[in-house]
């Protein structure tokens, strides 16, 4: 329940992070805020992307053991 | 499994989350090869100046930032995060607060502020202060990974089932609460754009420079001391089986060193235009600190009492130890610079380099390898190192390296000193600056060559540690490597 | 005491606000009477903003890292003061954001070039200090008289720095393009620039457009030249 709590929490806060991102390199004035902006995003992407990966891989994992224990139960 | 808690007293099994405790490892290890390398470069530049190339994101004065990040906050940084949660979660004996995806986004998070702020420095972005170069925004970013570092580390803390918080664990929080405070202090600046890097500091001239160096100063103080000595009050006593020597001892150094350091800010600003009440505060608390610092390091070498000859056989536990006698000696030339006649002659001059690389080499690193070299083979479950023999060759080179580069740096300090203030029997300046310059090349070379073993050390032990991870020879295991946490004498 | 170090060490938000407390107590101490003592920073006459030019040249000085070759801080030392001039006075880095004092001499402290050596002399020796000095260990920055400075913004620096306390008034800010241009134009007349910046070094330019060199150097040729410390009595010295 943490971990799914976590997850959301965190995936939440980065996907602002990268609203933010966006925001400042549209706007940006310099090549470092277009860099920082960009940067952002991809880093906000990236980084949900994996959330929702790992969420999958934990889901598939507790499947595959509760069918493992049924086997040998069953 | 090595992360799940001996099922001791009744407890349940705990995993802990060692997944960002291998990632910090990894970083902690490729960060420093960045550091060391830059390092390398920095000191060629000054030796041979046509290495700059005229290009500007190569020239020493966009680099230099590149280095000291890289070092302090890439390698220093990614080696406390690293050993943080290793220590906090079995000291605790709890599993990391705040789920994956936070330790993950602490990760993820700190290397991304790493990379943007490098980056930054060349593209020639720079608040101008040492070692608080980067711009708001990132300045701002950093606040973010902070506060949740804060939030997993406490939050462990206080939901541990071990009911008494180990020593280590004093120093780690005070770390992590005083850089939040120093970080926030010393940054207040106001952009010109939130669209654009470029900002302006609140504060200026003298009271930016006082600022700045309570800042400067902590940053060595707990970024790279009372963190550092979290780690030492872990692994010394855990490599060596031994508890710590004196717990009292380590209640009387935690709290004068904590409060103490604050004051030492102004041994920078000696002689300058800050108010001499300020430099004499600065100075006094500066040699009162040689006090808690030793205390440090007699808890942390009396530890070994009744198991020295563990240093003959732990390449890494050898390591630990030589930081703690770096540490003392460091802690002990700070106190004499911070005396006014004696930074008299020292301030600006190769001195101040020596002085800080001798704790930034000495003790930094190399308890952050001895920490790395216990870490490494417990975290991928291995036997142990795939080299002992390898490890005691980076040990050589590199503590060769160093003596190298504290001396070459105070001869050179000292003849600049003595040469800037030279007087000939006319009663002229004997030197111009020029001469000066001229006079110390050959040191700078030596500097170099310094840096280039301590780099040759460090690439020993990345292709050690690698070999240790995937040799077969290195025999997976089942077992934690050591046992129980040593409790240390009333 | 009255707390038992057994009681902190098994509460962990006790032992953070003591710590918080323990580590508060210097920096309250050393940093607060710097900002109410009034003599920290007594005021002189002829301590002044830096020009629209200068400060583009400052802003360049910060991001380049001179700062870690180059001090701007003399001493009150005697040898110091023979090498570089009357010791740095706390009023002559008041409206410096950031502070620049530096901490090593790579190259000599700049405290008071401005004026030592001529403009022509920096072009240079900023493009490639080895032709001029060949010890210098100094990079070449001869990227930067290639470089238009940008400064649109030039007027929305200045607000900020009014902000953080860099007294300039509306005019100056709403002159702050035209100050920056004429400064970096032999030709042009100077009478308004130097009415809202005394002292400030008109320099030699390329005729075409404004570079960060030309900034740099205008920069470089205020430092230290702002006190005039000819006149020595105490009085006139103090505003």
């Amino acid at each position: 329940m943490q971990e799914y709590l976590s997850g959301w929490i965190v995936g939440i806060m980065v996907s602002a992070f990268g609203l933010i991102g966006l925001y400042v390199a549209a706007g940006a004035r310099d090549l470092e805020m277009t860099i920082f902006g960009i940067a952002l995003v991809a880093f906000a992407i990236l980084f949900v992307i994996g959330l929702i990966r790992r969420h999958f891989d934990d889901v598939d994992a507790s499947r595959a053991t509760a069918k493992a224990r049924a086997v040998k139960n069953g | 499994m090595a992360n799940l808690s001996a099922a001791a007293g009744g407890r349940k099994p705990i995993v802990y989350n060692d997944e960002v405790v291998r990632k910090f490892t990894i970083a902690a290890i490729f960060w420093a090869v960045v550091a060391f390398t830059v390092g390398v470069y920095l000191a060629s530049e000054l030796s041979w100046p046509q290495l700059n190339f005229g290009l500007s994101f190569l020239n020493f004065g966009r680099l230099r930032p590149v280095h000291t990040s890289a070092a302090i906050f890439a390698f220093g940084g990614s080696a406390l995060f690293a050993t943080a949660f290793y220590i906090v979660q079995r000291t605790c004996h709890a599993r990391l607060f705040g789920g994956r995806a936070l330790a993950e986004f602490i990760f993820w998070g700190y290397q991304f502020f790493i990379v943007m702020a490098a980056l930054s420095y060349v593209l020639g972005f720079s608040q101008g202060q040492e070692y608080a170069e980067p711009e708001w925004h990132l300045d701002l970013w950093l606040t973010v990974v902070w506060v949740a570092f804060a939030v997993v580390f406490i939050g462990t803390v206080m939901k541990r089932e071990e009911p008494h918080i180990y020593v280590a664990n004093w120093f780690y929080m005070a770390f992590i609460l005083t850089i939040a405070v120093l970080h926030l202090g010393n940054n207040i600046a106001i952009p010109v754009s939130i669209f654009g890097a470029k900002s302006y500091s609140l504060f200026s001239g003298t009271q930016n420079a006082l600022i700045q160096w309570w800042y400067g100063h902590n940053a060595v103080g707990f970024f790279l001391t009372a963190g550092f000595l979290g780690m030492m009050y872990y692994f010394i006593p855990k490599a060596a089986g031994r508890p710590v020597y004196s717990y009292r001892l380590s209640i009387v150094h935690f709290w004068s060193l904590i409060f103490m350091y604050i004051w030492a800010g102004p041994h920078h600003l000696h002689w300058t235009a800050l108010p001499d009440w300020a430099q004499t505060l600065g100075m006094a608390f500066s040699i009162m600190l040689w006090m808690p610092s030793w205390g440090g390091m007699i808890n942390g070498l009396m530890t070994l009492s009744g198991a020295w000859d563990k240093l003959r056989t732990d390449p890494g536990l050898r390591f630990s130890v030589t930081a703690v006698g770096f540490y003392g000696m460091s802690t002990f030339e700070g106190p004499v610079m911070s005396i006014r006649t004696v930074n008299a002659l020292s301030h600006y001059t190769d001195w101040g380099i020596g002085h800080v690389h001798s704790g930034a080499l000495g003790w930094v690193a190399f308890i952050s390898f001895g920490a790395i070299y216990y870490l490494v083979p417990d975290l991928w479950h291995r036997s142990g190192l795939y080299s002992k023999k390898l490890a005691a060759w980076h040990y050589w080179t590199s503590t060769l390296g160093i003596v190298l580069y504290i001396a070459s740096m105070w001869v050179a300090g000292i003849m600049e000193g003595l040469m800037w203030r030279a007087y000939d029997s006319q009663g002229f300046l004997q030197y111009s600056f020029l001469e000066s310059v001229v006079a110390i090349h050959p040191f700078y070379v030596i500097r170099m060559l310094g840096g280039v073993m301590f780099l040759l050390g460090a690439l020993i032990m990345v292709y050690n540690l690698i070999m240790t991870v995937r040799s077969p020879s290195t025999n997976p295991r089942s077992e934690p490597l050591s046992g129980a946490m040593p409790v240390a004498a009333e | 005491m009255f707390i038992k170090h057994q009681t902190i060490e098994r509460n962990a938000i006790l032992l953070l606000v003591l710590a918080l407390v323990a580590i508060s107590i210097g920096g309250l101490v050393e940093i607060i009477p710097l900002f109410t003592i009034e003599t920290t920073v007594e005021h002189v006459q002829g301590v002044r903003p830096y020009s629209p030019l200068e400060q583009a040249g400052r802003d360049i000085y910060v991001r380049e890292g001179c700062y870690v070759c180059h001090s701007q801080m003399i001493r009150a030392l005697k040898d110091e003061v023979e090498r570089y001039g009357h010791y740095s006075l706390a009023a002559e880095s008041m409206y410096d954001h950031p502070f620049q004092w530096g901490s090593k001499r790579i190259g000599p402290d700049l405290a008071r070039v401005g004026g030592k050596y001529s403009s022509d002399w920096h072009y240079a020796h900023l493009k490639n200090p080895q032709a001029l000095v060949p010890e210098s260990l100094m990079p070449h920055y001869a990227f930067m008289a290639d470089t238009a400075l940008s400064y649109d913004n030039i007027g929305d620096k200045l607000h900020t720095l009014r902000i953080v306390g860099v007294p300039y008034t509306d005019e100056q800010i709403a002159s702050a393009k035209s100050d920056l241009e004429t400064q970096a134009n032999p030709q042009a007349d100077s009478k308004t620039l130097l009415a809202h910046y005394p002292k400030a070094n008109t320099v030699p330019g390329n005729g075409k457009q404004v570079t960060e060199l030309d900034a740099l150097v205008a920069y470089l040729q205020v430092l230290g030249t702002e006190v005039n410390f000819a006149d020595t009595s105490e009085e006139s010295l103090r505003q």
